[in-house]
C-alpha cells in the first residue's frame, strides 16, 4: 500500500532571500484577498470566493515551479496565479470586467489561462478541472518532456466523479501530476464529516495507488517541502502524488453566499491564531533571517501595488459590445 | 471509382489524418486491438502504437476532460464515445468545458476535438442505445454538430473535422454504416457548413438528416413515378447550418418536409422550420411538415421499435398530403 506521510516539520534549506520572497508573495496575496473581498461586498463586481487564511498553499506549492509547469485552480484560490506572476492589476481588471484585462471581461478571472506563466484555463464546475489537468499531463507525457502539473481543488471536489476519474486516469497512465487538495473542511456550507464517507480524503489516494502526504497547510515550509518531493517524483517519471493540506478560509464561501451555518466564531478564531502569514513572519524574526523593517516594507509595497491597481481599475473602460461575440469559434 | 462502406471511409479518414499530422491521436474505450465499439479503429494501433491510440477506462467524464486538456496543449484528439447515448454521461465536460474553452482562451489556445458518436436506431438497441441527440448539442454555442449520411460525405467531413480548431460532435448514424459508395482514395475535405442537394426536384423539398437521407431518396424515387418531383437536401452539418442552400431550395419548390430519426419536439426540424418560416414565408404553398420519432423512449422489441421509428412510408404519406 502506498505510504501516507504526515508532514508538519520541514527541513528548512531555503536561503534568507527565498524565505523573504515567500513572505513577500504571501503578504501580497493576503492584502489582495482583503481588498478583493471588500470590493465585491461594496458591489463593484458580483461575487468573490475568498481564500484568506490559505495563502501558504499557493506560495509554498508553486515556489519551485518553472513556467513550463502547469497549475490548475478551481473558483477559489487566486493566490496561485498571483504567485506565478499574474499581476494583481490584471486580476482586478478581470474582476471588474474591464476591457484592458487578459479576460477582456468575458469570463470569470479565476478561469483565466496565462500560458506563458503556466496558468492553465479552468472551469467553474467543482472538480471538473481534475480530468482537464490530467489531460495537460497526458500531453506532457506524449511530448516526452518532464514538465509537471499541479491540480488544486478543495475538499468538496473529492466527492465528484471527476475527482475519481481524473485521478484514476493519471494513475493508469503514470502521469507527472500532483493532486493537491486544499481541505478547508467546508464545501460551501457542508462540513467534511457530513459530505465524506470514510471521513478522510487522503485515504482515497490509496485506492488509486498514489503515495500521499498530509500537510499542515498553514505552514508554508511544510507545503513547500511536500510539493517539492511530489514534483521531483513526477519529473523523474515516478507518477502522480496526492497531497492534502489542512487549512481554513477566514471568509464565508463567497460574498454572494456569505451566510454561515456550521462554522463557529470559536473555530474561526482558533484558525486565525494559526495565521500562515504571521507564522512565517514569526519564524523569520525569531531566526533573524529578516528584520521587521524588511517585512513591513514588503507589506507596504503590497498595499501600494493594490492601491495603484484599484485606482487604475476603477477608472478603466468596459469592453465594447463586439467583444462578447468574438472567438466563440476560432 | 472504387466503392467502400461508410464504416471503412471513417477508418480511412482517421488513418490518413494520423499519417499527415503527428498531433492527431485517438482516445476511447476499446479503441486498441479490439477496434472500438464501431470497429472503426481495427488495426490502427498496429500502425501508430499505444501513444497515438490511447485506450481509456470506462470513464467518459474523465477522458473527455483529459482530451480537452490535451487539445489545449496542442493535440488533436479524436474521441470514440461509442453510442451517442453515452455522450450524456460526459455532458458536463462536453458542454461546460469543451464548448467554452475557445471562448475562455480568446483564440490563444484552441480545442481541436472530434467526439465521434454512433447514433440512432439499431435493431433492439432500446431506450438508452438508440437515441439521436443532435438537437441537444445544436443548442450549445461553441460546439459544431456534424452528421454525414454517405461514405463520401463521412470521409470528407471527418477529415475537415479533425483539421478544425473547434470541438465537434460527429454523428455517425448506425443505419449509414453498411452503406457503400464511391470514395476517392486520396484525402479530401468537405467544408463544414455546406449542405448537399442529393436529388434535384421542383415540387417539394425534403430536408433529411443522417440516416433519413437514404429513406428520403427512396421515397423521392417512388414519388417520381407518381409525377411528384422531390428535391432532397442533406444539411450534413447541423451547426453551423447551411441556411442559404435550404432556404433557396424551399423558395424554389414552395413546400418543405423535414425529417430526422430523433423525436419531433425540440428536434432540429423545429429550428429549420423556424428559419424557413422566417426566410421562405412568401414562397410557401403549404405548411412546413416535420417527421421524426414518436415522443417515447425507444422500445426494445422489434415490433414496438418499428412503430416509433420514422420510415419511408411516413415521408410518402406526408408529401402526398401536401401536394
Amino acid at each position: 500500500m502506498p505510504k501516507t506521510t504526515k508532514k508538519t516539520e520541514t527541513a528548512n534549506n531555503l536561503t534568507d532571500r527565498q524565505l523573504k520572497e515567500m513572505y513577500r508573495r504571501m503578504v501580497l496575496i493576503r492584502r489582495f484577498e482583503e481588498v478583493a473581498f471588500e470590493k465585491a461586498l461594496a458591489g463593484n463586481y458580483a461575487n468573490y470566493h475568498g481564500a484568506m487564511g490559505q495563502e501558504a498553499i499557493p506560495v509554498g506549492a508553486c515556489f519551485d515551479l518553472t513556467p513550463e509547469d502547469g497549475t490548475m485552480i478551481t473558483h477559489r484560490g487566486l493566490g496561485v496565479p498571483i504567485t506565478r506572476g499574474v499581476t494583481v492589476k490584471d486580476i482586478f481588471a478581470g474582476l471588474y470586467g474591464r476591457a484592458d484585462s487578459p479576460t477582456r471581461g468575458r469570463i470569470p478571472v479565476y478561469h483565466m489561462g496565462e500560458p506563458k506563466l503556466g496558468v492553465l484555463t479552468g472551469t467553474s464546475m467543482v472538480g471538473s478541472v481534475i480530468p482537464l489537468a490530467s489531460g495537460k499531463a497526458l500531453a506532457n507525457k506524449l511530448d516526452k518532456n518532464n514538465n509537471v502539473v499541479i491540480s488544486f481543488f478543495g475538499d468538496g471536489a473529492a466527492n465528484r466523479g471527476d475527482f475519481h476519474e481524473g485521478i484514476n486516469l493519471a494513475g493508469v497512465w503514470n502521469l507527472a501530476i500532483v493532486f493537491f487538495c486544499e481541505n478547508n473542511f467546508y464545501a460551501k456550507s457542508m462540513p467534511l464529516e457530513k459530505s465524506t464517507a470514510g471521513g478522510s480524503i487522503i485515504r482515497r489516494a490509496d485506492g488509486y495507488g498514489l503515495p500521499s502526504m498530509l500537510v499542515d497547510g498553514n505552514d508554508v515550509l511544510a507545503v513547500y517541502d511536500a510539493t517539492k518531493q511530489a514534483v521531483a517524483r513526477a519529473r523523474e517519471g515516478g507518477g502522480p502524488t496526492f497531497i492534502e493540506c489542512e487549512t481554513y478560509r477566514w471568509t464565508p464561501h463567497s460574498t454572494a453566499g456569505d451566510r454561515e451555518f456550521a462554522r463557529t466564531e470559536e473555530e474561526l478564531a482558533s484558525w486565525k491564531a494559526k495565521c500562515p502569514v504571521r507564522r512565517l513572519e514569526a519564524l523569520l524574526l525569531e531566526t533573524g533571517q529578516a528584520s521587521s523593517e524588511e517585512l513591513n516594507a514588503f507589506d507596504e509595497a503590497a498595499q501600494r501595488e493594490i492601491e495603484e491597481a484599484i485606482d487604475w481599475v476603477e477608472k478603466a473602460s468596459d469592453p465594447g459590445p463586439e467583444v462578447a461575440l468574438e472567438n466563440v469559434y476560432v | 471509382m472504387r466503392e467502400i462502406s461508410y464504416k471503412e471511409a471513417i477508418t480511412e479518414a482517421m488513418v490518413q489524418e494520423m499519417r499527415r499530422d503527428p498531433k492527431v491521436i485517438i482516445m476511447g474505450e476499446d479503441v486498441g486491438d479490439f477496434g472500438g465499439l464501431t470497429e472503426t479503429t481495427i488495426g490502427i494501433i498496429d500502425e501508430f502504437g499505444d501513444q497515438r491510440v490511447l485506450e481509456t477506462p470506462i470513464s467518459e467524464c474523465g477522458f473527455v476532460g483529459a482530451a480537452v486538456g490535451a487539445a489545449l496543449a496542442g493535440y488533436r484528439p479524436i474521441l470514440e464515445l461509442g453510442l451517442a447515448d453515452v455522450s450524456f454521461v460526459a455532458m458536463d465536460q462536453i458542454v461546460n468545458t469543451a464548448a467554452k474553452m475557445n471562448y475562455f482562451n480568446d483564440g490563444e489556445a484552441t480545442v481541436s476535438l472530434v467526439i465521434r458518436v454512433w447514433s440512432g436506431f439499431r435493431r433492439s438497441g432500446g431506450p438508452q442505445q438508440s437515441q439521436s441527440n443532435e438537437a441537444m448539442f445544436n443548442h450549445v454555442p461553441g460546439l459544431k454538430v456534424v452528421m454525414p449520411s454517405t461514405p463520401y460525405d463521412v470521409k470528407g467531413l471527418l477529415t475537415a473535422s479533425i483539421r478544425d480548431n473547434n470541438p465537434i460532435i460527429f454523428f455517425e448514424p448506425k443505419a449509414s454504416y453498411p452503406r457503400e459508395g464511391e470514395v476517392p482514395e486520396d484525402e479530401y475535405v468537405i467544408p463544414i457548413g455546406e449542405a448537399d442537394v442529393k436529388r434535384e426536384g421542383t415540387d417539394v423539398t425534403i430536408i433529411a438528416l443522417g440516416a433519413m437521407v437514404h429513406l428520403a431518396l427512396e421515397a423521392a424515387e417512388k414519388l417520381a413515378r407518381d409525377g411528384v418531383s422531390a428535391e432532397v437536401v442533406d444539411p450534413r452539418t447541423i451547426r453551423p447550418l447551411d441556411v442559404q442552400t435550404i432556404v433557396a431550395s424551399v423558395r424554389k419548390t414552395g413546400r418543405a418536409v423535414i425529417t430526422h430519426e430523433a423525436n419531433v419536439i425540440g428536434g432540429v426540424g423545429g429550428e429549420i422550420a423556424a428559419i424557413l418560416a422566417d426566410q421562405a414565408f412568401t414562397s410557401l404553398k403549404a405548411p412546413i411538415k416535420r417527421i421524426g420519432g414518436e415522443e417515447t423512449p425507444i422500445p426494445v422489441s422489434p415490433s414496438l421499435e418499428s412503430t416509433v421509428v420514422p420510415g419511408e412510408d411516413d415521408i410518402l404519406d406526408v408529401v402526398q398530403a401536401l401536394i
